[in-house]
């Protein structure tokens, strides 16, 4: 009995010591990809991401007095590798950063148990826009429906798209088939005929079979949901059969200027929708140059710090800091839970004042969120490669979200269906 | 329904011809990049009775010392020779390190230790290069850009100035493979080694010098195959899954067999991209490559279990 007694006390004990170390530091993983086939494309937003809050711990000491932990879990995008992860972390964590549409499908229902908020910017599944539905889940400040619609609405400012051909090509991948659902009721309602074309994971660098399928096929448009090694397989073939550049149009992953680099100015006229942008002379830049690169604390290089996927990981921890931040003022606290930033996630208010105030002016569009609307649709700018750089070369556009609500609360209310018991928000209505 | 699965891809073919070879030249290129990995798997395997599980690795490797040694400063070609010396490096001490202790061990430990291998050469090059995607030296290398564009029967045929120099490439270090194989006292001795152990160990053929010219020769191969695969679609980590497609290959030609290699590598290669354009695109929704090279090998396997040009095991009892 009293081996019983001493080994409680000495759990107790230990879980408040725990506690009180714990306590010290906002603890907020990042389930990283940094080796694998997609490292090319996940090492520079891994590495933005990390440098924004290596440079709030340098200049500001943290958020609200407590430094931020970011630590990393090495993933190589496995869906397996990323749920061990996530337990792994679970533990302390505040909130998970999957990093992956596979690893946050598999994770999605275990958050709801464990009741930590899933971060999944501009990426995910597209119905975790519905708060009511995924009290946990965030995909702000855009999802991949928001993509879809604004790249239509892109190519329809062309001309109609009744009677032509648009070609979807997509990893064949729970994140390339992301879209889908949209694309074919807009090709419905549009009158364009959608040929989706997949890309296995083992054919991400050798797409010639996708691409003479192109070629007999002649579609108007290709879109392109690619990502890692498929952005630049599918960039060179489509170079190499002479497919009009103009013609195609990448979702926001598939905007890497690496990937670019790689064809230079064959690859003149791509475009990619994007809900971030590389502003080398906004604050925030100068800062982390100042306090995390000139400081030698950062993995990064100039080339990959100028490009459109470093900024977007500072983005997206400036981003994950504001909920934290929101989280710290409405409980009055530094050292809030994962309940209390998930609540500052769903209150976030990034309006053009507080992007400036920030430090982010042209880095990313105004986008608020509620309990409801889980994503924000902040819409996004379309880039064009120049041949040396991705620029501008529309204004902010938005996506017409109100075409798909009834998608987004339908696909949102089956996956409930499917995983029930699954708790929802009642106490936030969908008009919030 | 019949007629359009049965009759109307040959129609296709015929009433196109021009995408037909399209279809052909895309096919043959892609098998002889194929035929190559296979070739490296071969190598090995035949005198070591080692299934090479990093020989996907060695290409990335191989790659990645290329362009990175360029990168510091290196001229192209003299890059080309230091990465051959790393890659002669590499092949003393797998040897030295990895296989030596293991001889007489069962062929599932060293199979085991190529793990090892591939999972350390992940490592050290994630370490040292970073695992960004990097360009090809093409341009510095003398690898022509551009292509050539044909007419055939009024239609269109283009052929990649890079693609074609795959192809020359690669029969040329084929053909001097074979030769080296069959005209050479070290080449009979791998040869030899393939065909005996015993035998070949009785009359004095050195295990530890044919291990290292085999690895090193496969690293020669790994090096050709990651400037061609790079030059394509820039060298990355992901260069590693195209081993993969070497797999069918071996299963189709026999993991003994250098012609079953290359026959098996070309077959698979323009096999696999008609199945997908004339019946997995229209038929099967697409990206048919992933398995159809696979179904393809295990269907010779149901009547060749040691494939189309493997040696016949006869075990007496």
């Amino acid at each position: 009995m009293k081996t019983i007694t001493k080994l409680a006390t000495a759990a107790v004990l230990g879980t408040t010591l725990g506690t009180a170390a714990v306590a010290q530091e906002l603890y907020v993983p990042n389930l990283a990809y940094r080796t694998g086939p997609f490292a090319a494309t996940g090492i520079p937003l891994m590495n933005g991401q990390a440098d924004y809050f290596t440079m709030l711990n340098e200049r500001d000491g943290g958020i609200g007095g407590l430094t931020v932990n970011a630590e990393e879990c090495e993933t190589g995008y496995s869906t397996e590798k990323g749920v061990e992860c996530y337990e792994k972390t679970k533990g302390k964590a505040i909130v998970t950063q999957p990093w992956s549409t596979g690893i946050t499908l598999q994770v999605l229902p275990k958050t709801n148990v464990d009741e930590i908020p899933i971060l999944a910017p501009g990426y995910g599944f597209s119905p975790m826009a519905d708060g009511t539905v995924f009290q946990w889940a965030f995909n702000m400040p855009a999802g991949y429906w928001d993509a879809a619609s604004m790249i239509v609405q892109y190519l329809e400012e062309e001309g109609s798209l009744e009677g032509k051909k648009v070609a979807f090509l997509h990893l064949d991948h729970p994140y390339g088939k992301e879209p889908l659902p949209l694309l074919e009721t807009l090709s419905e309602n549009k009158g364009f005929e959608l040929l989706p074309i997949p890309v296995g994971l083992k054919e991400m660098q050798n797409q010639s079979a996708q691409w003479l399928q192109i070629r007999r096929e002649r579609p108007d448009y290709v879109v392109m949901w690619g990502w890692g090694a498929m952005n630049a397989g599918a960039i060179t073939e489509a170079v190499k059969t002479k497919f009009p550049m103009e013609n195609f149009i990448g979702v926001w992953w598939a905007g890497h200027d690496a990937d670019l680099r790689l064809v230079g100015e064959d690859g003149k006229g791509y475009k990619s929708i994007s809900w971030s942008f590389p502003n080398l002379e906004a604050p925030v830049m100068q800062d982390i140059r100042e306090h995390v690169i000139d400081a030698g604390l950062s993995n990064t290089n100039p080339e990959e710090s100028s490009g459109v996927f470093y900024s977007r990981g500072i983005v997206i921890s400036a981003i994950l800091a504001e909920g934290i931040r929101t989280a710290q003022e409405e409980y009055g606290t530094a050292e809030i839970d994962a309940a209390q930033l998930r609540w500052g996630l769903e209150n976030i208010n990034m309006t053009e004042e507080r992007i400036t105030e920030l430090g982010l002016d042209g880095m990313v569009p105004p986008f608020s969120t509620s309990c409801a609307n889980h994503t924000g649709h902040s819409g996004g700018w379309m880039l064009e490669w120049d041949g040396e750089q991705f620029v501008k070369v529309s204004d902010l556009m938005n996506a017409n979200t109100d075409t798909y609500q009834d998608l987004i609360s339908a696909k949102a209310t089956e996956y409930a269906d499917e995983n029930a018991p699954w708790p929802t928000n009642e106490e936030c209505s969908a008009t919030n | 329904m019949l007629y359009d699965f049965l009759i109307q891809p040959f129609v296709d073919m015929a009433t196109a011809p021009d995408f037909f070879l399209q279809v052909l030249w895309e096919g043959l290129v892609s098998g002889v990049l194929y035929a190559l990995i296979a070739l490296g798997f071969v190598l090995i395997f035949r005198s070591s009775r080692i299934f090479n599980f990093a020989q996907g690795i060695m290409v990335v490797f191989a790659a990645l010392t290329l362009v990175g040694l360029h990168a510091m400063g290196v001229p192209a070609w003299i890059a080309v020779a230091l990465t051959l010396a790393v890659m002669f490096v590499l092949a003393v001490t797998i040897e030295r390190v990895v296989l030596r202790p293991l001889v007489g061990q069962p062929d599932i430990i060293l199979f085991m230790a190529t793990i090892g291998i591939t999972l350390f050469l992940i490592g050290l090059g994630e370490t040292i290069f970073g695992g960004e995607n990097k360009v090809m030296i093409s341009e510095e290398l003398g690898i022509p850009t551009g292509d050539t564009v044909l007419e055939p029967w009024g239609g269109l045929l283009i052929l990649q100035h890079l693609d074609i120099t795959v192809v020359v490439v690669a029969t040329l270090l084929v053909a001097g493979l074979l030769a080296f194989l069959n005209y050479t006292q070290m080449g009979r001795a791998i040869r030899a080694l393939g065909d005996d152990h015993q035998a070949a160990l009785s009359v004095g053929i050195s295990l530890q010098t044919i291990w290292v010219l085999v690895w090193f020769i496969a690293g020669i191969i790994a090096l050709v195959t990651g400037i061609a695969w790079g030059a394509r679609a820039g060298v990355s980590f992901a260069l590693e899954v195209i081993a993969y497609k070497a797999l069918p290959v071996l299963m189709l030609g026999g993991l003994e067999s250098i012609t079953g290699a290359i026959v098996g590598g070309l077959m698979i290669g323009m096999l696999e991209k008609l199945f997908e354009i004339y019946w997995g695109q229209p038929f099967l929704g697409g990206n048919t490559e992933t398995w159809f090279a696979f179904v393809l090998a295990l269907i010779v396997l149901l009547f060749r279990p040691q494939g189309l040009f493997g040696e016949r095991i006869i075990e007496r009892v």
